[in-house]
């Protein structure tokens, strides 16, 4: 199956740079945590500003997680290393290297945000985090890696990577729900932001670790996220002309 | 066996590949030639389906290639110019990674794999990253991974790029006893001596457009089997022709500056190629 191969050819890379990779998913997050949560003592709706930080900033890990390691890894693969030939010429199913890619980017940002719940872990917030915390993680890690393999698609060279990063991911980490609430956010402007998938994240991790349930809403969301960009990923390794 | 059917490749304005059509049959050692630029690499993309025509098609055995042709691509392998592998792999994950990909079983891709670094002379370095390789291994150990799924069809772009005098011997060995189990294979060279020696045919391409497809000896045998070098001045021209006496009385009457010699593939690549350049 293509897809044990994508997730094993992962595997192999995370066991690899395992203290890389583990340093790299805990630094940021880390800095936002001591800076704004704990440094700027601050209250939010009633409660420590902490509260509101640690489900959005679990979100946003498990978002650059995600994203960074399936766009880095293609990116690579495609245009230096040119490794993905080795790929394309092989009888595996494209589709299922996709799917593999998919998985294997989400289970990267799932351990970018299992980090931040390790490290925030001594800090006694009794905010909750559950199976459905887990399935969220999972969702915006996908759809964050559909996102990265579409843009891996469009790179002309190297570096349009991490320029994908700065007029991406930086913008959507600061203004999707991660560290102050979009309701604050003038109209139009808000309705706009809430639709991105971190926005639905954040808000759909903060609600259950808060002891609610996700809405539905926020799933259909990224799953519509997921559907056109898994569907464009197919899209672009069966159909580009020049991969 | 191959077909070819009009297959053109165009980059914006520039066209790489233009209408070409060709017949590998199976078991067949093919060369494509041709000078820099010629739509050498770009032929063997699309044989591979890394790049899409922009018209025509390629059938193998009867059936359409493309991306989505599991069952064709099962049956070929490609050997880049470039060192298309993932610098960060040790040679065995290198070797596992492509047994996977062409679903092999765990124990098949290990023998395989112990028997073909051993071949290689790699077996020390298996535990090495592609990166801390030198070029010399990275082209052997592109070899050993193509060999692992012992394709029906074998495309060499330009496999002996960088390799040693000795190496390129032990290379050329390899591939004619691969050639002789019925094994296809499609190369493109700049060494002409390469082709002369491997081909059963050869084709030449100038400006992605066929302009000569026929054996190495028909091809010598048409310009004619005996050449004559003269120098004049700064200047290397040749004379060529078909009887063996034409050339000497020639040779007789331009004086000590010429020499007579036999025609080579070359040759034939330098006039085709050199009167259109």
């Amino acid at each position: 199956m293509g897809i044990i191969t994508v997730l094993w050819e992962k595997w192999t890379e995370f066991k690899r740079d395992f203290y890389k990779i583990t340093v790299a998913a805990m630094i940021s997050p880390l800095m936002y945590l001591v800076i704004f949560g704990m440094g700027i003592q601050t209250m939010s709706h009633g409660e420590p500003y902490l509260h509101f930080l640690i489900p959005g900033i679990v979100a946003m890990a498990t978002m650059t997680g995600s994203f960074s390691a399936t766009a880095q890894n293609m990116s690579v693969q495609r245009l230096y290393e040119k490794a993905l030939d080795q790929v394309m010429v092989s009888p595996t199913p494209l589709w299922q290297f996709i799917v593999g890619q998919i998985i294997g980017g989400s289970l990267r940002g799932m351990y970018a945000g299992a980090i931040i719940l390790l490290l925030t872990s001594p800090v006694r917030t009794d905010l909750i985090f559950n199976g459905w915390s887990v399935l969220v993680m999972f969702l915006n890690g996908m759809v964050f890696a559909t996102i990265a393999l579409v843009l891996s698609f469009l790179a002309k060279s190297y570096s349009d990577a991490p320029r994908f990063t700065s007029y991406i991911i930086t913008p959507m980490s600061f203004l999707c729900n991660t560290f102050f609430s979009t309701d604050q956010m003038p109209n139009g402007f808000r309705q706009v932001i809430g639709l991105l998938p971190l926005s639905q994240a954040s808000s759909m991790i903060r609600e259950i670790s808060n002891g609610g349930q996700p809405g539905v809403f926020g799933f259909a969301v990224l799953l519509v996220y997921l559907v056109i960009f898994s569907a464009l990923s197919v899209w672009f390794i069966y159909k580009k002309k020049n991969l | 066996m191959i077909e070819i059917r009009n297959l053109t490749k165009q980059f914006g304005d520039f066209t790489a590949v233009d209408h070409l059509n060709l017949t590998i049959r199976t078991g067949e050692f093919f060369g494509l030639l041709g000078p820099n630029g010629a739509g050498k690499t770009t032929t063997l993309s699309m044989l591979s389906t890394v790049l899409l025509p922009t018209e025509g098609e390629i059938l193998l055995d009867g059936k359409r290639l493309d991306r989505k042709a599991s069952e064709q691509k099962r049956k070929l392998c490609v050997i880049t110019q470039e060192y298309s592998m993932r610098q960060d792999m040790i040679m065995d994950e290198v070797m596992e990674y492509q047994g996977r990909l062409y679903f092999l079983p765990k124990k098949v891709i290990r023998e395989r794999t112990d028997a073909l670094l051993e071949f290689a002379g790699l077996t020390e370095y298996r535990k090495r990253t592609v990166r801390h390789l030198s070029g010399g291994m990275k082209r052997k150990l592109m070899i050993c991974r193509a060999l692992l799924v012992e394709p029906e069809i074998l495309l060499l772009d330009e496999p002996t790029a960088g390799m040693d005098a000795i190496s390129r011997r032990q290379m050329w060995n390899l591939l004619r006893k691969l050639n002789g189990r019925n094994m296809t294979i499609v190369l493109t060279t700049h060494y002409i001596e390469e082709a002369q020696n491997l081909c059963s045919r050869v084709a030449l391409v100038n400006r992605g457009k066929l302009q000569k497809l026929d054996t190495p000896d028909h091809l010598i045998g048409e310009l004619g089997n005996f050449a004559v070098d003269e120098v004049d001045e700064d200047n290397l021209s040749t004379r060529y022709f078909h009887d063996r006496d034409d050339a000497i009385a020639y040779l007789s009457s331009v004086g000590s500056q010429a020499s007579l010699r036999a025609t080579t593939l070359e040759d034939v690549f330098v006039e085709c190629a050199g009167r259109r350049l």
